[in-house]
């Protein structure tokens, strides 16, 4: 419970750092500080559900101070939390290389669902190529900003008393009864 | 029993996120109707209200950086900037002069006096202290809201042109949708040749001009303004510069890149126009603008209104800084 109110916490100031960033540092080259934080958690969270709801809470939040639809954010963010509470399993991130490579496929995604969104709800054509240009340079800034990220998060685990912080135990589940 | 619900509470909170976040887009898709549901909600307008000081003390370093730098670092061209501007100034004052002349003469001062109720707007600064990060939503946030008399679909300015128009507010913040949002379609007219079509927000830094060929005489620089004819912006505000035209190959429209007049990189202080154009009216109600509850004495933009119209006396003191604008 006290990591998940923290990670409420940063997470939202996250949503107010890179709101006043962006008034200095002209987006796309702010980096989404909101969605690293929701990406960050998920790859190392214990306990879906409760992480579930601490993403829709932040992307609600996000929805709040952005232009978006109502909810559009929320959406987006479960469902990246939910790839990346999946891919922190399935796959071996800790190194930098791999989390870049992996924010900036997550941030790719994110986008793409946003324009689908926007399509399917205000019936606004797909994006321009200057968009997606912008898009694709704002998740390299996001890849970037990762590891950095990802550092922070890993702190506040450490902070709370979650594990070590650095490392989960990998369930190793097996049909065998103990000897 | 309890091992089986846990394994399903997962999927449980995920199909209800998935279903809450979606009937929120339906409703909030749906808002279009009543003023009333413009407003935020009032726990959403609360957190609104936490998140603005909050926002706004996080921002503190970062413009006092921002200023350090544009003050004392980034002054590259100022000088020539400064003679090219002090050139203008006297060659539009000349100008001003010959119109007032002009007017004299012709006795319609008097009569524009008695007009000057219907074209003024009343203008209110706000700053800015959010920005939307993502190039898929193009939005800001200032720290004024209903209790000041903002109310959703009054249009947005500055000094440069026009900014946006207000989508949302609570009692002491308001969204603005910037005109470069690909929801933002502006009634547009090319200043010089009076040629009409339409501006359309790409997302991205530049908007789209489209208009008809035929009889079109539209070339790169010509200044965009707003023609009023949208219903939603007054007549007369600088929109942006043509910076290419798109060939038009059989088409009978033809496209043009606009680079607007905005510098939205550098936005910090704007102007909202405290009345609503005849659209929005249609939509939310009478068109009554709403003086704010707290009148201050803060500057208005030089002159929103680029063309060259008839001059006015100066306007006499009062609570708000006001700037003319053709009423559409």
């Amino acid at each position: 419970m006290k990591k998940w109110g923290l990670s409420l916490g940063a997470g939202l100031l996250a949503l107010v750092i890179q709101g006043a960033l962006a008034t200095l540092v002209v987006p796309p080259w702010c980096p989404d500080l909101g969605l690293l934080v929701v990406l960050c958690l998920g790859l190392r969270w214990r306990g879906l559900a409760a992480g579930l709801v601490l993403a829709g809470l932040l992307g609600f939040s996000a929805d709040l101070l952005s232009g978006s639809l109502v909810g559009q954010h929320a959406l987006l963010r479960v469902l990246v939390f939910a790839g990346a509470f999946i891919a922190g399993r399935q796959l071996n991130l800790k190194g930098g290389m791999p989390l870049v490579a992996f924010v900036f496929a997550a941030t790719l995604a994110y986008g793409i669902g946003a324009a689908l969104i926007s399509q399917f709800f205000l019936e606004m054509g797909w994006p321009p190529a200057s968009v997606w240009a912008e898009g694709i340079l704002h998740a390299v800034i996001n890849g970037l900003c990762a590891p950095w990220v990802a550092a922070w998060v890993q702190l506040l685990g450490v902070w709370a008393g979650d594990e070590d912080g650095a490392t989960r135990a990998l369930p190793i589940e097996s049909s065998r009864r103990p000897i | 029993m309890p091992g089986f619900l846990n394994r399903l509470a997962a999927p449980i909170v995920f199909l209800a996120l998935v279903l809450i976040a979606t009937i929120t887009m339906v409703r909030d898709r749906g808002d279009a109707g009543a003023e009333n549901r413009r407003d935020l909600p009032w726990w959403r307008g609360a957190l609104l209200e936490i998140a603005i000081p909050i926002q706004r003390t996080a921002a503190a370093p970062f413009d006092a950086l921002g200023d350090t730098w544009n003050r004392y670092v980034d002054l590259v061209g100022i000088q020539e900037e400064n003679q090219e501007l002090r050139t203008r100034i006297i060659l539009l004052e000349d100008e001003n002069l010959q119109f007032r002349e002009a007017l004299v003469a012709s006795d319609h001062l008097e009569r524009i006096a008695a007009m000057r109720d219907d074209f003024e707007t009343p203008m209110l600064p706000a700053e800015v202290v959010g920005l939307d990060v993502s190039p898929w939503f193009r939005s800001v946030l200032v720290d004024r809201g209903n209790q000041h008399g903002v109310r959703a679909g009054h249009p947005v300015v500055t000094e440069q042109g026009v900014v946006g128009l207000i989508t949302r507010t609570s009692p002491g913040a308001a969204k603005i949708m910037l005109v470069l949002d690909r929801q933002s379609t502006i009634d547009a007219v090319v200043q010089r040749s009076r040629a009409r079509g339409l501006l359309r927000g790409l997302g991205a830094g530049e908007l789209e001009f489209e208009f008809v060929v035929r009889e079109s005489d539209v070339v790169v620089g010509d200044l965009i303004m707003t023609s009023g004819l949208g219903g939603l912006y007054p007549k007369g505000l600088r929109l942006g510069r043509i910076v290419a035209l798109e060939e038009p190959g059989g088409s009978l429209v033809q496209i043009a890149r606009v680079r607007p007049m905005v510098d939205f990189g550098r936005l910090e202080q704007v102007f909202v126009m405290l009345r609503r154009g005849p659209t929005l009216d249609l939509l939310y109600g009478p068109n009554a603008p709403e003086p704010p509850a707290k009148p201050e004495l803060l500057p208005a933009p030089a002159s929103p209104v680029d063309s060259p119209g008839p001059p006015e006396p100066p306007p006499p003191p009062g609570p708000i800084e006001t700037a003319r604008v053709d009423r559409p």
